[in-house]
């Protein structure tokens, strides 16, 4: 009786613990976006997505910086993908336990733990110190190294959750391996991959630090990728770091944007990668 | 039902035969010289407690354990008087004859059409109608035709465990093998499946030379023709499966199928 009622207690207390835990979790991320939404729907206007960003004390919207940060991160996505979505495929289906798997799954990890403003650092040494400017494209290299580690992870991961005998039962009809990777295995991981690109994406969209070094900023409409361009991310730096209070609006109205971006990336991700298990 | 002479002659030649045959898990010794003839057309089960290596001796016949490095074979598996074992083997071209079901249900993830047609892509170029009718008879094969001709385009992976078993047995026949290797395709399933797939696997020894290896004593004694007995690496007896059932000739066998160890 007196263990019971112990174990009783013990339970109440793990429960009320973690229940608190849950708590301030939840009110420091719902106070988080109330202050955003606050702060940010009063600069939600027409103006907002029709016109480029203003000399300080006139007015204008955030239309070059939202169209910037589209391309820098279509340009980021388009060149992490394609390598991360390869190198997966190679630590899932061939280097397993391979010697060349173990070191690029290490120096993969060392990629993503690495703070964005190294990323940026480095292709700044990289591209912009040799180009002589800052440019889009530099941008999108920057912006793709961070995309890389993410899609390599999950890619990996999304095949080892494939189960071996689906692989074998393909090998058995005689598949050649390249079949059994990309119409198979693959396919069965779709939806994980597809999750950790979107999960890539939102977290490269409010990138400030590898943009500072390379894309920059640019107060005017322009989409050469050979020139600096806008993107709301160093925008929102400028504008909230000045003294001027049409700019700052404007910097909460570009967090609200890529928070409510951030969000529904996120949550599309959550719905996408749900088991398609009756599809009739 | 018995055919006449010429089948009957063909039928009773051993169409895989293992002669000293020896299996290695690295440098695990897994299978001992095991000798054991499959017959052609006939349904043959492997019996055993678990770690036998009944298993492990039917997924030599399609030499999955190529896909393993550390596993490897000796002796000779002779298929057609050909040495299976031989390294300049295409394995692919083995697969499209010899198909493999496996325990759990694993359809791909992709329609039912696709399912079957994917094998035969990897063998055949068929015009759409000739795949169309291949579909068709391969589904008709595993007795799941009527069951899924409305939702061909359905994911392969929406149909019930059953219903899953049977197209991976339509979409090994749809490659028109000449042997079926089964491993344990029925323990995962309910009792009215398991019978579906008892009665299909009857049907299906007319024109593919079955190997089956089960758990199930009662399903080797119901399904199958001959019995080979495996403990721990070795073939203890092979027979007709009457005769293994009704008065085997090791007290191995007999303890084992009397239920008093395994």
């Amino acid at each position: 009786m007196h263990l019971h009622l112990r174990r009783k207690i013990v339970n109440r207390i793990a429960l009320g613990a973690s229940l608190v835990a849950m708590a301030c979790g939840l009110v420091f991320l719902g106070w988080i976006l109330w202050t955003v939404l606050m702060l940010g729907a009063s600069g939600i206007s027409i103006a907002l997505f029709t016109q480029m960003t203003p000399p300080p004390g006139s007015s204008g919207g955030l239309l070059n910086a939202i169209v910037g940060s589209l391309i820098l991160v279509g340009l980021g996505t388009l060149a992490g993908t394609p390598i991360g979505i390869l190198a997966g495929i190679y630590l899932a289906e061939y280097g397993r336990r391979s010697v060349l798997g173990r070191v690029t799954r290490f120096v993969n990890d060392l990629l993503l733990s690495a703070p964005s403003i190294v990323i940026g650092l480095f292709v700044y040494a990289l591209v912009v110190a040799h180009t002589g400017k800052f440019s889009a494209w530099s941008g999108g290299v920057a912006l793709g190294l961070l995309v890389l580690p993410v899609v390599v992870r999950t890619t990996e991961n999304m095949l080892l959750l494939v189960p071996d005998t689906l692989r074998e039962a393909a090998f058995a009809l005689g598949a050649p391996k390249h079949v059994v990777i990309m119409q198979v295995t693959l396919r069965a991981a779709r939806a994980g991959v597809v999750t950790g690109i979107l999960l890539a994406v939102a977290r490269i969209a409010g990138e400030t630090a590898p943009l500072l070094f390379t894309a920059l900023s640019n107060q005017f409409w322009s989409l050469d990728l050979r020139e600096p361009m806008a993107n709301l991310p160093v925008t929102i730096f400028k504008f909230a770091m000045s003294p001027f209070e049409d700019w700052q609006r404007l910097a909460w109205a570009g967090v609200l944007l890529i928070t409510l971006g951030v969000l529904a990336l996120n949550t599309f991700a959550r719905v996408v990668v749900r088991p398609e298990k009756s599809s009739h | 039902m018995e055919p006449h002479n010429e089948a009957v002659a063909a039928a009773q030649q051993a169409q895989i035969e293992f002669r000293n045959f020896n299996f290695y898990y690295g440098d695990y010794h897994a299978l001992r010289n095991i000798n054991l003839p499959i017959h052609r057309c006939r349904v043959t089960a492997f019996i055993g407690p678990s770690g036998c290596g009944k298993s492990t001796l039917l997924r030599t016949i399609n030499r999955m354990y190529d896909l393993y490095p550390n596993q490897r074979a000796d002796g000779e598996l002779l298929m057609n008087g050909r040495n299976l074992l031989d390294p300049k083997m295409d394995v692919a071209a083995l697969r499209a004859r010899v198909g493999m079901v496996f325990q759990k249900p694993t359809p791909f993830p992709m329609s039912i059409y696709d399912n079957i047609a994917f094998g035969v892509r990897l063998h055949e170029r068929l015009s759409r109608g000739d795949m169309e009718a291949r579909v068709e008879w391969a589904l008709r094969k595993a007795a799941l035709w009527d069951e899924v001709k409305s939702k061909l385009k359905a994911s392969g992976t929406s149909l019930s465990g059953g219903q899953q078993q049977r197209l991976c047995i339509a979409r090994g026949i749809a490659v028109k093998p000449e042997v079926l290797l089964l491993d344990e395709p029925t323990s995962a399933l309910d009792p009215i499946s398991t019978g579906r797939i008892e009665e299909l696997i009857d049907e299906l020894k007319s024109e593919f030379t079955i190997v089956i290896v089960t758990h199930n004593m009662q399903q080797a004694a119901r399904i199958s023709d001959y019995t080979a007995y495996m403990y721990l690496g070795e073939l203890i007896e092979f027979g007709v499966t009457d005769s293994i059932f009704l008065k085997p000739q090791r007290p191995e066998t007999e303890r084992y199928i009397t239920g008093r160890f395994g």
